[in-house]
């Protein structure tokens, strides 16, 4: 297909049309603004309200002595990837940050003025909370229904464990990588404005998933999953950061209903770094084994981490190469006064992908093997589990790839320069799990000439709008303009629980597509239907109808839909399209080669990014355009946490020392280059009928290990600890 | 933020007539009024006053205090004879900040030590005697020279560490007239009273910049090592200016940020410069020294290293 388009809602978004959560003012609409703990644990002993009650236009002050009430614990999964105690619950303190109190007036600065009035009381403890303390005392992780921290083993026969694999290889390699916790920083931070009418819940508030949304909200404040309407056609960046529920949210709500009065709540910036999720911190040991020809035979990946939602091992290493004895192990270090971890983009892979793939790197240099060859050599043919891959062409990737980019130049560790700058190339994998959730599509005709193509997915900034214009138009050959997406919505229709988190896992594009596909051609056949039996229409018990692009024929006539629904007075005519799962009989994956060309200054050492390669294997891609952009944007999110980005805690009193965006560094313009960006389109049949695997993620994952190691091959140094700023290369 | 008064001043004396916080371009003021690190009751806005103005003469040049950034660092007076002042000034803040931040409000500017800009932490700057966490806490941007027991935060500031190398002078009026103040005696080292932090006295305003004539201050540099290329403070930074005759440094000027509580001057650098040959032999063995008495924290400990590299990286792009 690959055909490119635009955005649809390119116009809407860059002239400020679009509709984001906070920018629904509402009659009677009042504010909300948190109030955050400042120690890191403890008990609130006291709060004085007095100057904040006093200050003008405050109409209530919620506190744990005066809480408002929540019905938990969060349903599903979110119980594992939210935060399962209820704002406001007790006088506790678990994390500095954590929300204490809630200010409502009647406008946002009333509302944050008072807030800064509330004197607090505290009885502080020392908080658990450095990662490099409690890394050192790591515990088993929790049993959960996720396969998330299950140990994983497989020996060959006769080998009694992984170090007796390791102890017996030619060449050895044991290095631990350091990944400090990272945050979505996303542009849009979380908000909500909340609508109560009969007992129902009207909740504007960006999300991935509106249904999860909606049944996770319905669950906190005890009513029916029915009652409560998501509405989140905008997202401004989601990242996982908006896959569950958080309490700014559940607050708004809350506030909304026990005041009777639409409730606006806005996280701050730096609120965001403490009352929505992060990434957690991991420190991952690898040991590989490998004969002098380069085969593997021992893989020991075992990590530590805040909580089993960064699993790097079981995320990672299974998929990318084979090796007769692999061990993989979770260690985490429970009830640290942090904020809660959640997933961040390509959870576990990105975080094991560096790891591995700069291990992988490491072990080139001992075995003097070129990193792609090596690579080869370890090649995985069929999954872990023994499946075939459904399409895999990463050895293309390697070959596309290495051309483009010119990755014979590369020259020995430290021995390139230009100048004053020491040039270097290096390269990892990418390899990202490619799921589909089946679901449903509702396809419906209009009298006004329109289409539209409706499923409770949402579009965080990829391109979700467009796509699902485009493959409707393909289905029902009609112009893209005449195809209205609807999505972003709670009422839309979804498949059952594990389709009702939308947008998640790389998966929206796979999973919608070739829904769409079925949908249409049901809503086709209701068309043809409604056109031979419908009282007013010209093909009244005709049997050669026909559907051909956007016109029904027949009987020697020939109208536009819109006409036909007009003549028989109908407003719509629709069908909903289901999908089954994807075929049981292949393991499913994309896959993507990067490179990356660095320079680094010979006296500061400051690396600059200034080339980029990824090939990219991921079955049909639908829109050449957003599929660029969603691999741009994911690239440099993965090289962001190579570059730049850590939030940093304060072991000593758990409080986050840059919680706010000049202090947190994200990478600027001036940091990244023109990718080349270069897909293969090799359509994967045997996952839907549109062949479209998952792309967003795919650059993510692997991008910071290609740059870390073009800095090694420009230095010969090794940074196994991110981020790789000037300091740690210098001699 | 805290409710103030706010006036807008005409003239200059109108803008004297009352002690008060003055408003320029308000990326710093702005700020941290919103972050309720500065609570002022009294503003008083000074963008309409006339403190405009790019002049050279014999004496040098003169920068009104209410110049943006941005026009500076593209005036021909200022680009073509001294370079580092306009690399000094474009490798500042975002396109942004410096089209609204003025001259006078970038000398003024504030700290950027995140226990400095968080009201909710100790810190000597902010409020006398509460405490400085830096010092145990997180200080990988804090400064290595120049630093106490009260404070240890660095001048943020990369004009004035170009201004510093050139000894440039600012021009102070006051309801008491007009006074003349290098840059160099103008900031204070922190000692036990950090919240004091130049010369200044209540009522005075920044009203110009004055620049000495250097006629070789074409050939000069500033280098700014920082961990994102753009909207970010230096890690390091070196201001060097040399005079060089026949292959021989006549005479030089060097000043770091990023390492001090002030603009950082290294005489000594400068002296082992001095009638030596312009190349890199020199250069090294002339930074040896230039961390002398540095008193690094737990996490700045690079420093030193980054500051005698960072210079000779902006004398060896001189050479070339």
């Amino acid at each position: 297909m690959a055909d490119t388009l635009n955005r649809i809602d390119a116009r809407t978004k860059v002239t400020g049309a679009a509709k984001y959560a906070a920018d629904h003012n509402l009659p009677r609409l009042v504010y909300g603004h948190l109030i955050t703990s400042s120690i890191g644990r403890g008990r609130i002993v006291s709060m004085d309200l007095t100057a904040a009650r006093a200050a003008g236009g405050v109409l209530e002050i919620y506190t744990h002595e005066h809480p408002l009430t929540f019905h938990g614990p969060p349903p599903g999964i979110a119980i594992i990837f939210s935060e399962a105690r209820s704002p406001l619950a007790d006088a506790n303190v678990h994390y500095h940050g954590q929300i204490i109190g809630l200010v409502v007036a009647e406008t946002l600065e009333q509302a944050r003025d008072a807030a800064a009035l509330v004197k607090v009381g505290y009885q502080a403890q020392p908080p658990k909370s450095s990662f490099e303390e409690a890394k050192k005392h790591p515990a088993p992780p929790p049993v959960t229904p996720l396969p998330l921290g299950k140990e994983i083993i497989q020996l060959a026969p006769g080998v009694t464990d992984i170090d007796a694999a390791l102890a017996a290889s030619e060449v050895r390699l044991e290095a631990t990588y350091d990944l400090p916790p990272r945050h979505h920083a996303m542009m849009e931070p979380h908000a909500a404005v909340a609508v109560w009418q009969d007992g129902k819940l009207t909740l504007h508030s960006g999300t991935q998933g509106p249904v999860a949304h909606a049944e996770e909200m319905a669950v906190a404040l005890g009513i029916a999953t029915a009652d409560v309407h998501v509405i989140s056609p905008y997202v401004g960046g989601a990242f996982g950061g908006k896959a569950f529920t958080w309490a700014p949210s559940m607050l708004a709500a809350a506030a909304a209903r026990a005041l009777d009065r639409p409730v606006k709540v806005v996280t701050g910036r730096e609120q965001l770094f403490t009352v929505t999720g992060h990434r957690a911190a991991s420190s991952q040991t690898f040991g590989l084994g490998a004969g002098r020809d380069g085969r593997l035979k021992a893989i020991k990946h075992f990590t530590t981490s805040q909580s089993i939602v960064e699993d790097p091992g079981y995320r990672t290493t299974p998929k990318f190469y084979e090796s007769p004895n692999i061990h993989i192990r979770l260690r985490v270090t429970p009830d640290m006064n942090l904020p809660t971890a959640t997933i961040m983009r390509a959870p576990g892979d990105e975080t094991g992908s560096f790891a591995l793939e700069s291990a992988m790197d490491e072990l080139s240099v001992l075995l003097g093997i070129d990193p792609i060859e090596l690579r080869m050599r370890n090649y995985r043919q069929v999954s872990m589990e023994g499946l075939p891959y459904s399409g895999k062409h990463l050895d293309e990737c390697y070959r596309v790839g290495a051309a483009r980019f010119g990755w014979a130049r590369r020259g020995e560790p430290g021995t390139v320069k230009d100048g004053d700058w020491l040039i270097g190339l290096g390269m990892a994998s990418s390899i990202l799990g490619a799921g589909r959730a089946p679901t449903v599509v509702r396809v419906a005709f209009r009298p006004n000439g329109t289409a539209t193509v409706g499923n409770a997915t949402s579009d965080a900034g990829t391109g979700m709008w467009t796509v699902m214009a485009m493959t409707g138009a393909r289905a029902l050959n009609l112009p893209v303009a005449r195809i209205k997406p609807a999505l972003g919505d709670s009422r839309l229709p979804v498949a059952g629980p594990n389709d009702q988190y939308g947008a998640v896992g790389s998966a929206a594009t796979a999973t919608v597509t070739p829904a769409i596909l079925v949908a249409a051609r049901e809503a086709i056949g209701k068309l043809v239907e409604h056109a031979t039996t419908a009282p007013g229409s010209p093909f009244l018990g005709a049997d050669d109808v026909r559907y051909v692009e956007g016109r029904v024929v027949g009987k020697g006539t020939s109208l536009t839909f819109g006409e036909l629904l007009t003549r028989t007075g109908t407003t719509e005519v629709a069908a909903e399209g289901t999908t089954a799962p994807p075929d049981a009989g292949h393991a499913f994956a994309s896959f993507a080669a990067h490179f990356c060309e660095v320079r680094v200054n010979r006296w500061t050492r400051e690396v600059r990014l200034s080339r980029f390669t990824t090939v990219v294997d991921a079955g049909t891609i639908i829109n050449e355009k957003t599929a660029r952009g969603q691999i741009t944007g994911g690239v440099l999110f993965g090289l962001a946490a190579a570059m730049a980005e850590e939030v940093r805690v304060e072991g000593a009193t758990g409080r986050i020392s840059n919680a706010n965006l000049a202090d947190y560094l994200l990478p600027v313009n001036a940091d990244t280059v023109e990718m080349d960006v270069h897909f293969l389109d090799h359509p994967d049949p045997a996952i839907s009928a549109t062949g479209a695997r998952g792309i967003g993620e795919l650059g993510t994952v692997g991008a910071g290990a290609a740059y870390a190691n073009a800095v090694f091959n420009a230095t010969g140094v090794r940074v196994r600890s991110l981020p790789v700023t000037a300091d740690k290369l210098l001699p | 933020m805290r409710p103030f008064t706010y006036t807008a001043a005409r003239t200059v004396d109108e803008a004297l007539g009352h002690p008060a916080t003055y408003l320029a371009g308000g990326t710093t003021l702005v700020d941290l009024m919103k972050l309720e690190v500065l609570t002022p009751e009294h503003v008083v806005d000074i963008t309409a006053l006339p403190l405009r103005g790019v002049r050279a003469d014999a004496r040098g040049l003169t920068i009104g205090a209410m110049e943006r950034m941005s026009d500076v660092a593209g005036h021909d007076l200022v680009a073509g004879p001294y370079p580092l002042l306009a690399e000094a000034l474009r490798q500042s803040a975002s396109p942004q900040i410096r089209n609204m931040a003025t001259i006078g409000g970038n000398l003024l500017q504030r700290t950027r030590c995140g226990y400095f800009r968080d009201p909710l932490t100790p810190c000597n700057k902010r409020e006398p005697g509460s405490g400085c966490p830096a010092v145990q806490g997180h200080n990988r941007g804090h400064a290595i020279l120049g630093t106490s027991e009260a404070c240890v935060a660095t001048h943020a500031s990369d004009l004035a560490v170009a201004l510093t190398a050139l000894d440039a002078g600012l021009t102070l009026r006051g309801a008491g007239g007009t006074r003349t103040v290098r840059l160099a005696d103008f900031y204070r080292l922190p000692g036990g009273t950090p919240h004091l932090e130049n010369g200044l006295r209540p009522g005075e305003l920044v009203t110009a910049v004055t620049v000495p004539a250097l006629p070789w201050a074409r050939r000069s540099a500033y280098v700014k090592v920082r961990d994102r290329q753009s909207y970010e403070f230096a890690l390091v930074s070196a201001a060097v200016a040399v005079n060089v005759t026949g292959g021989v440094i006549r005479a030089a000027r060097v000043a770091a940020g990023g390492v001090g509580t002030r603009p950082w001057r290294l005489p000594s650098v400068e002296r082992e410069l001095e009638g030596r040959p312009m190349n890199q032999a020199t250069f090294e063995a002339a930074v040896r020294h230039a961390a002398d008495g540095a008193r690094p924290l737990a996490h700045n400990r690079f420093k030193a290293a980054l500051l005698r590299r960072t210079i000779v990286r902006a004398l060896v792009r001189l050479a070339g």
